[in-house]
C-alpha cells in the first residue's frame, strides 16, 4: 500500500537536524520555555508547496502582462498611484525583514515542526519580496510620472516613512524569538494583513489599479499559513504558565507599535490617496482587528490566561483620528516627499465629514490652507506656517501629532542627557522597557538642523532627472512643478524641534 | 503496561483505561472528535485504523459495511485496544475536523447533578442551583445554556441559560420561568426539589460577550435575566472596564428580582449601570424609576448606538424591537448578539 501524505510528512519530520556539529549560537536568546513538540501548521511537503507557489507566481506575472497591455497604470487614479511610490517599497521592506525573521526562527527554535512551518514561510517571504519588486517595476515602466519609483527602496530609506517602516518591521527578526513570532505572525500577520493585503486591494480596484490587487491577493493567500505559524508558536508556549506574563507584555508592546504604524499607513493610503473610497478605514479596523483578531483569535487564547491588549480603548480612540493627522503632516512636508501630494477637495471634504462626523472642524481648515499654497508662483509652503516641525516618535516614528494634530499627546523626555519624543505615553512605556533598543537612532530632523530645505532635498536625492525639478509636488499638475530654485528662494531652514534650544 | 491510542493527523497519544473505548479515552483527555450515539449505531465517529489492532464491539455490525471493514474503518465509540498494545487511528479523511477543534476538547457532554438549592425570586421565577457530581466540571462561557432532562420523560429535554458565572466550578444555576402546565417548570417545588438528581447536557449556544473595547447595552426581560447575570458577574471577575448599561424589563415591581445584587455591583463598579423598567408601573405604589416598554427606556436614554455592542435576552418581541432600535440608530448588526427565549415550559 503506498504511503499516505501524512505518513510521508511524519517520516520527513524524523529527519531533524541538530547542532552537534556546530555550537548553537542564536542571535538572541529566549526567555521562554519552548516545548520540543509542536504542530507544523503547513502540513505539506516542501516539494508540493513549491509547486503550488510557482503556479501562483505564474498567475501574478500573467496578470501584470495583461495590465501592461491594457495600459492599466495610466488608467488608474494618479492620486492613488503616487502613494504607491512609498507604500510599495515599505511593503517590500516588511517582506525582506520577514525573510530574515523566518530564517532567524528556524535557527532559534528547537522544535522541528515549527521549523518546518517557518521554512515554508521563509520561501513565501522571498516570493513576496520578488513580487513587490516586480510590481514597483511595473509602475516604473508604465506610469506616466515614474519619478520616485525609480529610486523607491533607496528613497524610502531616506524618508521618515522609511524610518517608520524600519522601526515597525525590524522586530520581525530582532529580539527574543518568541516575541519575534508574536510581532510578525500574531500581531502583524494575523491582526493587520487583512486590512493591508485584502482591504487595500479593494481601494486599488475602486481607483482603477488592477496590478496591486493581482499581486497582493496572491500574497494574502500565503498569510493565513503564516498566521498559523504564530498560532502554532503561541499554542506551544502558552502551555507553560511561566511564559504568560512575558507573552502578555510582548503582545501589549507589539500591538501598540504595529497599530501606530499600520493604522497610519493603511488609513492614509486608503483614504487620502483614494479618489473613490469603497469603505471607511475605521470600519475595516473594527471588523478585522477588533472583531476578528481581538474578538475571535484572542478569545481562543483567553483560557490560557492571555488577555486582550489593555490599551485597546486608546487604540480605538487613536484610530478615529491618527491617519487624518498623519496625512496632514505628510502633506505639510511635501517638498521632502518623493511622490506628489494631491490636496483634498470639497468632494473629499464631504466624504470625510460623513465618514468621520466632526472631521471638517478638526482638519478641513488646514487642508484649505494647504491647497492655497500649491503654486510655485505664490512662493509659500505649509512648513513655513508651522509653529515648529513635529518631532518623530522615537519608538514608532510617526510624526508626533497624534492622535489629533491640534491636541497631540506627545511625551518629551531626556534619556542619558539627550532629548527624545514619543507620540504617546504608550510608546514611552515601550521605550522604557528597553531604552537601548530605541535610543541609538537619531531623530529624523537632527542631521538636517540648520540646513536650507533645498539642500536637504538635494542630499536626499528627491530631484527628477533634469536636476532641478522636485519629485515631491503639492499637486498633480505637470505644468506647475516646483524646482530647487523655487524652494531655495524661500530661505527655509530646518530646525530640529528636539534641540535643547528649541521651544 | 500502558494501553494507548494515537490519533492522527494530530499526533496525540491517549492513555486508555482498562475496557475503555477509544472515544471515551479521547473525551476523557479533553480532546474532541465528532460522535453521536456512543453505542455503534450512528457511524458519526468513523476513523481508520492505520497501525496496530483493535477489537470492535458487536454493535457495529450494521453501521460498518464489509467494504468499511476491508479498509480498516472503525467506530471509535466501539473500538477497544487490547491491554498493553498501541493502535493508531487516523480521523483526517473521515471526519471534517480541524486541529483547533480536536484540541479544544469536548464541548458538549452529559452530566449528573443534584439540585442543591431552589430560590423563589417572584411568583413565577425560580433559580435552580445544581451541584455537578464530584470531579465533574462543565467549562462554559457566560451566556451559554444547558439542556436539562425532564424527569420521567422519554428523552425529553428543556434548554435554560446558565445564570451563574463560569468561574464557580462544579456549579450550574439556571433561572426558570414557571409556566402553568409546563412539563419541566411546573414540576419545580414538587418532583423537582432540593436533593433530587437530574441529567444535564451542554454547554450549548453562541451567546457570549465578545472581547472588544466597545461599550455594551444589555437588555433582558423575564427569565432572560439569567444569562445577562452570568455575563455581568463574569465581567466583574475579569476586571472589566468597558461601560455596561443593563436594562431589565418587567411588568410590575413584584416581577423584579435580584435588584439589590445589581445595585451592589453598580455601587462597586463605575462601569456598570442597572436600569429596571416597569411596563405596568401604574399598578405599583412607589415606583419612581423608568416606565414603559424596556426598549422605550433604552431609546430615551441614548441618542445613538454607533460604536456600541448590544446583548439581548428575553421574549422574541422584545428582541426584535431592540434590534430595530439599536441598528436603526447606528449600531452595526454584527455587533448585536441575542438569545430568544421561547416558552417551552
Amino acid at each position: 500500500m503506498p504511503a499516505t501524505l501524512e505518513q510521508v510528512h511524519e517520516k520527513g519530520k524524523g529527519y531533524d537536524w541538530g547542532f552537534d556539529y556546530a555550537v548553537p549560537d542564536p542571535k538572541y536568546p529566549t526567555r521562554y520555555i519552548v516545548p520540543p513538540k509542536g504542530k507544523d501548521p503547513f502540513r505539506v511537503l516542501v516539494r508540493d508547496y513549491m509547486r503550488m507557489e510557482a503556479e501562483k507566481d505564474d498567475r501574478v506575472f500573467g496578470g501584470l502582462d495583461s495590465n501592461t497591455r491594457y495600459k492599466n497604470a495610466d488608467v488608474a487614479e494618479p492620486r492613488w498611484i503616487e502613494a504607491l511610490k512609498w507604500a510599495v517599497p515599505a511593503f517590500t521592506d516588511a517582506e525582506y525583514q520577514a525573510i530574515k525573521g523566518a530564517g532567524f526562527m528556524i535557527a532559534s527554535v528547537k522544535n522541528q515542526e515549527l521549523r518546518q512551518g517557518f521554512a515554508g514561510q521563509m520561501m513565501d517571504e522571498v516570493r513576496h519580496t520578488q513580487l513587490e519588486t516586480q510590481l514597483r517595476r511595473f509602475y516604473l515602466k508604465n506610469y506616466y510620472d515614474p519619478a520616485g519609483f525609480d529610486i523607491g527602496q533607496k528613497a524610502l530609506g531616506n524618508h521618515p516613512t522609511g524610518t517608520l517602516a524600519r522601526a515597525s518591521f525590524q522586530p520581525f527578526n530582532t529580539g527574543d524569538p518568541v516575541e519575534v513570532s508574536m510581532c510578525l505572525n500574531v500581531v502583524l500577520e494575523t491582526a493587520y494583513t487583512n486590512p493591508l493585503v485584502v482591504a487595500l486591494p479593494q481601494v486599488a480596484m475602486a481607483n482603477g489599479d488592477q496590478a496591486l490587487p493581482t499581486t497582493f491577493l496572491s500574497i494574502q493567500s500565503d498569510e493565513s499559513r503564516h498566521m498559523a505559524n504564530g498560532y502554532g508558536m503561541l499554542m506551544c508556549v502558552v502551555q507553560e504558565p511561566d511564559n504568560i506574563p512575558f507573552l502578555q507584555e510582548a503582545l501589549e508592546r507589539h500591538f501598540w507599535h504595529q497599530h501606530m504604524s499600520m493604522d497610519t499607513l493603511v488609513g492614509v493610503v486608503s483614504e487620502y490617496n483614494a479618489h473613490n473610497r469603497p469603505w471607511v478605514y475605521r470600519d475595516v479596523w473594527e471588523e478585522w482587528v477588533v472583531d476578528d483578531f481581538i474578538g475571535s483569535y484572542m478569545n481562543r487564547l483567553a483560557p490560557f490566561g492571555l488577555k486582550p491588549p489593555r490599551h485597546l480603548n486608546d487604540v480605538a480612540r487613536y484610530v478615529d483620528d491618527m491617519h487624518h493627522s498623519a496625512a496632514l503632516a505628510l502633506a505639510a512636508i511635501w517638498p521632502l516627499n518623493f511622490w506628489r501630494t494631491d490636496m483634498m477637495t470639497d468632494r473629499d471634504f464631504d466624504w470625510f465629514e460623513k465618514a468621520y462626523p466632526g472631521w471638517y472642524a478638526r482638519y478641513g481648515g488646514l487642508w484649505e490652507a494647504f491647497r492655497g499654497m500649491t503654486d510655485p508662483a505664490d512662493g509659500q509652503i505649509p512648513m513655513q506656517a508651522l509653529p515648529s516641525l513635529p518631532p518623530f516618535c522615537q519608538v514608532c516614528h510617526v510624526p508626533c501629532v497624534m492622535p489629533r494634530i491640534d491636541q497631540p499627546e506627545t511625551v518629551i523626555f531626556e534619556h542619558e542627557g539627550k532629548r527624545f519624543a514619543t507620540c504617546s505615553k504608550h510608546c514611552k512605556w515601550i521605550f522604557d522597557l528597553n531604552p537601548k533598543i530605541y535610543s541609538g537612532c537619531c531623530n529624523w530632523w537632527e542631521p538636517w538642523h540648520g540646513m536650507n530645505l533645498a539642500d536637504v532635498i538635494e542630499q536626499l536625492g528627491y530631484v527628477r532627472p533634469d536636476g532641478k525639478t522636485l519629485m515631491g509636488q503639492p499637486h498633480l499638475n505637470s505644468e506647475r512643478m516646483w524646482t530647487l530654485d523655487d524652494i531655495r528662494k524661500l530661505n527655509y531652514e530646518i530646525k530640529d524641534p528636539l534641540r535643547p534650544d528649541a521651544s | 503496561m500502558s494501553t494507548t491510542a494515537r490519533i492522527e493527523p494530530f499526533g496525540e497519544t491517549i492513555q486508555l483505561e482498562p475496557d475503555e473505548s477509544v472515544l471515551s479515552g479521547i473525551l476523557r483527555n479533553k480532546k474532541f472528535v465528532r460522535y453521536g450515539c456512543k453505542h455503534g449505531g450512528c457511524g458519526t465517529c468513523r476513523a481508520r485504523l492505520i497501525e496496530g489492532e483493535c477489537t470492535l464491539d458487536d454493535r457495529t455490525s450494521f453501521s460498518l459495511s464489509d467494504s468499511d471493514r476491508a479498509e480498516n474503518v472503525v467506530l471509535l465509540c466501539s473500538a477497544y485496544v487490547d491491554e498493553g498494545d498501541e493502535a493508531v487511528f487516523d480521523v483526517s479523511k473521515l471526519q471534517d475536523l480541524t486541529e483547533d477543534e480536536f484540541h479544544a476538547g469536548l464541548q458538549i457532554a452529559e452530566y449528573e447533578a443534584e439540585v442543591e438549592r431552589i430560590t423563589a425570586h417572584t411568583h413565577d421565577i425560580r433559580t435552580l442551583r445544581f451541584r455537578l457530581d464530584e470531579a465533574d466540571e462543565m467549562p462554559f462561557e457566560a451566556g451559554q445554556y444547558v439542556e436539562v432532562e425532564v424527569p420521567g420523560g422519554d428523552d425529553e429535554w428543556r434548554a435554560y441559560s446558565m445564570s451563574n458565572p463560569p468561574h464557580e466550578k462544579g456549579v450550574i444555576e439556571i433561572t426558570v420561568k414557571v409556566i402553568s402546565g409546563g412539563r419541566f417548570s411546573s414540576r419545580i417545588d414538587r418532583e423537582i426539589c432540593e436533593g433530587c438528581r437530574l441529567r444535564l447536557r451542554g454547554p450549548l449556544g453562541q451567546f457570549a460577550v465578545r472581547l472588544s473595547h466597545r461599550p455594551m447595552i444589555m437588555v433582558a426581560g423575564g427569565s432572560g435575566m439569567g444569562p445577562i447575570r452570568a455575563m455581568v458577574h463574569d465581567l466583574v471577575a475579569k476586571d472589566n472596564e468597558r461601560p455596561v448599561v443593563f436594562f431589565y424589563g418587567a411588568r410590575t415591581d413584584k416581577d423584579l428580582f435580584l435588584v439589590e445584587e445589581f445595585r451592589a455591583i453598580e455601587a462597586q463598579h463605575r462601569w456598570f449601570e442597572f436600569v429596571p423598567v416597569l411596563s405596568e408601573a401604574e399598578r405599583c405604589e412607589r415606583w419612581t424609576g423608568e416606565t414603559g416598554l424596556v426598549t422605550e427606556a433604552v431609546a430615551r436614554r441614548f441618542d445613538g448606538f454607533r460604536g456600541y455592542e448590544g446583548y439581548l435576552c428575553g421574549p422574541p418581541a422584545m428582541i426584535d424591537a431592540a434590534i430595530d432600535l439599536l441598528c436603526g440608530r447606528g449600531c452595526k448588526s454584527r455587533h448585536v448578539f441575542f438569545d430568544r427565549f421561547v416558552p417551552s415550559g
